[in-house]
């Protein structure tokens, strides 16, 4: 009996210290994410960075057979969490539910990869009926004037233009934009999307 | 009121990222309007993202040095963040998109608003755009079909997901309405019919496609549609 209180004593004690480091890193993560929310600090960026890009790279091979895009969704998924850090809500659930949250969106936006379908097309043409149809293709034209444009690009910062300018004007892919710059990918993903965002908020009420 | 939603495996494929973009879509989507998936899929997530990232080796040392490839990354992205901090980080990500349809504006699901989205094809009552994605024998669509309209009948050799992103339509099965979420497989054969017109998000696998032009030809209503 008097073993038994023993042995249930010392599982107790021993226990604790491991359930305390859990509790402690929630906590934790939850102060750095914090701190990267409200003041934008870079050392606890970092920490977080440490904690979680390892884990991430681990779970992204699991999905893409490719190293590059497994290093992809650690990018796209960490310079999410630094942009993103103000929309977490510690009520709503751990830093780690969020995180995860946060990759598995950058995982769907890789799979989605925006090309134009052939097999679509042809599938239209060699049905019988096909001349008979009205086809509407004028509905997602974007209506950008070039001019206006290339006047927001000039005043974008050198290496956002340099992205823009490559893959907009001289068609580049952003593969080839990253060993022409020598950047990792997602540097060029990260820097099209600022510019993106810049050019978005310049044109505003004229783009729809 | 939403009465069909993804069965459980689905939903635990869809949290684990193991679905395809387009089925991916059309959870979030149906989640987007469904409070009770919404929280079953909070609740997996909350568990494997315990499993993923807090199953730390006892030796995993956390003021461990970082790989130089790893600080590379690091130094990118704060340098990079840089340009953030004189951006509205608020921003909204998604800008809203409307699609038209026999003169009639529906705005987009999130979700969709970021895909590229192919011209209208038109056949009687019935309106399909292709979203373009990559997915080989998966073809997503948006469907529409006016009021009194409905799609001939038909059976998939795969599967067919159905998410009613506006109004409603019935088949022998009953009626369904916006945001339900429909999939049947090769066993099923329906003939939806929408009094009042609906918009629907639809994925069809069929292994048939392409595969076998001569069938195609012959029967081709399906693949056009859908
Ligand atoms: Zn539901």
């Amino acid at each position: 009996m008097a073993d038994v209180q023993t042995e249930l004593r010392n599982k107790t004690v021993s226990d604790k210290p491991s359930l305390m480091n859990k509790e402690l890193d929630h906590l934790q993560l939850c102060q750095w994410l914090t701190a990267v929310a409200t003041d934008r600090d870079k050392q606890a960026f970092t920490r977080l960075f440490q904690f979680f890009a390892p884990k991430i790279l681990r779970i992204a091979k699991g999905k893409f057979p490719n190293e590059a895009q497994a290093n992809e969704v650690v990018q796209e998924t960490m310079t999410n969490v630094w942009r993103k850090a103000h929309l977490f809500d510690q009520n709503k659930g751990a830093v780690t539910t969020w995180i995860y949250t946060v990759m598995r969106n950058v995982t769907f936006d890789m799979l989605r990869k925006v090309k134009s379908n052939k097999e679509d097309n042809l599938s239209d043409d060699i049905w019988p009926l096909a001349e008979s149809l009205v086809t509407e293709d004028e509905v997602f034209v974007d209506h950008i004037e070039n001019k206006k444009i290339c006047d927001v690009i000039a005043v974008l910062p050198e290496n956002q233009q340099q992205v823009i300018k490559g893959f907009y004007f001289n068609e580049m892919s952003q593969e080839q934009l990253a060993a022409h710059l020598n950047v990792p990918l997602g540097t060029i993903k990260s820097r099209l999307r600022l510019a993106l965002a810049k050019l978005k908020k310049q044109l505003g009420e004229s783009y729809d | 009121m939403i009465n069909h939603h993804p069965k459980f495996e689905l939903i635990q494929a869809y949290v684990n990222g193991d679905l395809p973009a387009s089925v991916s879509a059309a959870i979030k989507i149906h989640a987007d309007m469904c409070p009770e998936c919404q929280e079953k899929i909070l609740q997996l997530t909350e568990q494997v993202a315990e499993i993923s990232f807090e199953k730390v080796e006892s030796d995993e040392d956390m003021s461990i040095e970082l790989s130089e490839q790893d600080a590379d990354m690091l130094s990118q992205i704060l340098a990079d963040a840089e340009f953030l901090q004189t951006d509205d980080v608020v921003t909204a990500e998604v800008a809203e998109r409307f699609v038209m349809f026999k003169g009639k504006n529906y705005k987009l699901p999130n979700v969709l608003a970021n895909m590229e989205i192919g011209g209208v094809t038109n056949i009687g009552k019935l309106a399909r755009s292709r979203v373009l994605l990559d997915e080989g024998e998966i073809r997503t669509s948006l469907l529409h079909i006016e009021p009194e309209g409905s799609v001939p009948q038909h059976t998939h050799k795969g599967f067919e997901i159905t998410l009613l992103l506006d109004g409603e339509f019935s088949d022998k099965s009953g009626t369904y309405v916006k945001g339900d979420f429909i999939m049947l497989d090769g066993q099923h054969e329906h003939q939806p019919v929408s009094d009042n017109g609906c918009l629907c998000f639809t994925v069809v696998n069929d292994a048939l496609h392409f595969t076998q032009g001569i069938n195609k030809l012959l029967n081709p209503i399906g693949s056009l549609i859908y």
